[in-house]
């Protein structure tokens, strides 16, 4: 009890020291900034400064150095100090300078559609490579979430609002709850999530999806599309309505057959084991 | 309107990236709802192309690239419905879902 309470009070104490020589660093650099205070007792307060944080780190993350003696802790302070003196130095004089100016021409250049466009794709594609590379099927799906939403808004982007929706009230709302659906019912996720979502030759099928890209990237950048020349955006959901009644009727008609069908379908596939534990209770 | 530095090619190559990762799901996946999932990221894939090429070619007022993009939406509904329906089935039968163990016509 005794050395646990003696314990305490060292860390304690170490930890005050910490907070001790944080609060006189940053006060020496914001009087040394405000030019309250002159550059010589600027540095001695900062190394003071350093010592006091090395010494309560010692207590922390620099366990195995040994600080103890009143010759390796200034020593070692003094090192710390110039490495920071250094970094310090470079990050005001070299490095910030460039990277403001670079930001400055960077914003400049880049507007802010491309910006919101460029987040639609890391999304859509990062929500894709987690559904293809994750280990566990629950993140899988719930990355599909993130393609799926991404795609709606790269149709916003291209002026399709009613794919936008569709996409958003179908895929989200109904395919992927659907998903996530089968895999509770097929009750694989309480086991090893390893063998629930297992890889089959994963480097060749990376290998496959990097050339698949290639070459489909070049095909769109070199191939010398018939671009029109003034892309419109318009809303087009009653254009679309009248298509769909007027162009489009028969694919339309097919297409709610073909619904009714599956729906048909997917019951009688679904109910196969309780007719059949029906009929074993029937037996 | 300003005219923005999104073109064609970047949509384009949106799709092929989706189209790919779905094609290595379908692949390399054994669990069955995977590789619906990668079924549906290659539907998506051919969504995004076909919009794209409706807004950036087709040219404005015409929108047979949205009601493809619709029927497309319209038949993967009807795909995932059939497909977890027979992957609900297989379960019940062989009671997993791996698909290199599920290869049996009738038992």
């Amino acid at each position: 009890m005794a050395v646990a309470s003696s314990n305490l009070r060292a860390w304690l104490v170490r930890l005050a020291v910490l907070v001790a020589g944080l609060l006189v660093l940053a006060g020496a650099s914001v009087l040394h900034a405000l030019g309250k205070l002159p550059t010589a007792p600027t540095i001695a307060a900062q190394y003071f400064g350093v010592v006091g944080v090395v010494w309560g780190l010692n207590g922390f993350i620099f366990r195995n150095l040994p600080l103890s003696g009143w010759f390796s802790l200034p020593v070692f302070s003094a090192a710390v100090f110039g490495a920071l003196f250094l970094v310090g130095y470079f990050f005001q004089s070299v490095a910030g300078p460039f990277l403001i100016d670079s930001a400055g021409r960077f914003i400049g250049l880049v507007r802010l559609v491309d910006l919101i466009f460029y987040a639609f794709a890391v999304m859509t594609i990062g929500g894709a490579a987690g559904c293809a590379f994750s280990r566990n099927i629950i993140y899988s799906a719930w990355s599909l979430l993130f393609a799926f939403m991404g795609v709606a808004g790269l149709y916003v982007f291209l002026g399709a609002d009613f794919p936008a929706v569709a996409q958003v009230l179908i895929y989200v709302g109904g395919i992927l709850v659907l998903i996530l659906f089968a895999i509770m019912l097929t009750k694989q996720i309480g086991e090893d999530p390893k063998l629930t979502n297992a890889h089959l030759a994963l480097p060749v099928g990376a290998a496959l999806a990097a050339v698949t890209v290639g070459t489909l990237a070049y095909m769109a950048v070199m191939a010398p599309w018939k671009l029109t020349p003034e892309p419109s955006y318009q809303p087009m959901s009653a254009a679309l309505g009248v298509a769909f009644l007027t162009d489009f009727l028969l694919p339309f008609e097919v297409a709610s057959v073909v619904l009714l069908a599956a729906l048909v379908g997917a019951v009688i596939i679904a109910r196969k084991e309780i007719k059949e534990t029906s009929d074993t209770i029937l037996q | 309107m300003s005219q923005s530095s999104i073109g064609l090619p970047h949509f384009l190559i949106v799709g092929a990236a989706l189209f790919a990762l779905g094609m290595v799901t379908v692949v390399t996946r054994r669990n069955a709802v995977g590789i619906l999932m990668g079924v549906e990221l290659i539907l998506n894939a051919a969504n995004v192309n076909f919009v794209a090429f409706n807004h950036f070619v087709e040219g404005p007022g015409k929108l047979t690239g949205q009601v493809f993009s619709i029927f497309v939406i319209v038949l993967a509904a009807a795909e995932a419905a059939i497909g977890l329906a027979i992957v609900l089935a297989i379960y019940q039968t062989f009671r997993t879902i791996d698909v290199q163990e599920t290869d049996l016509l009738r038992q």
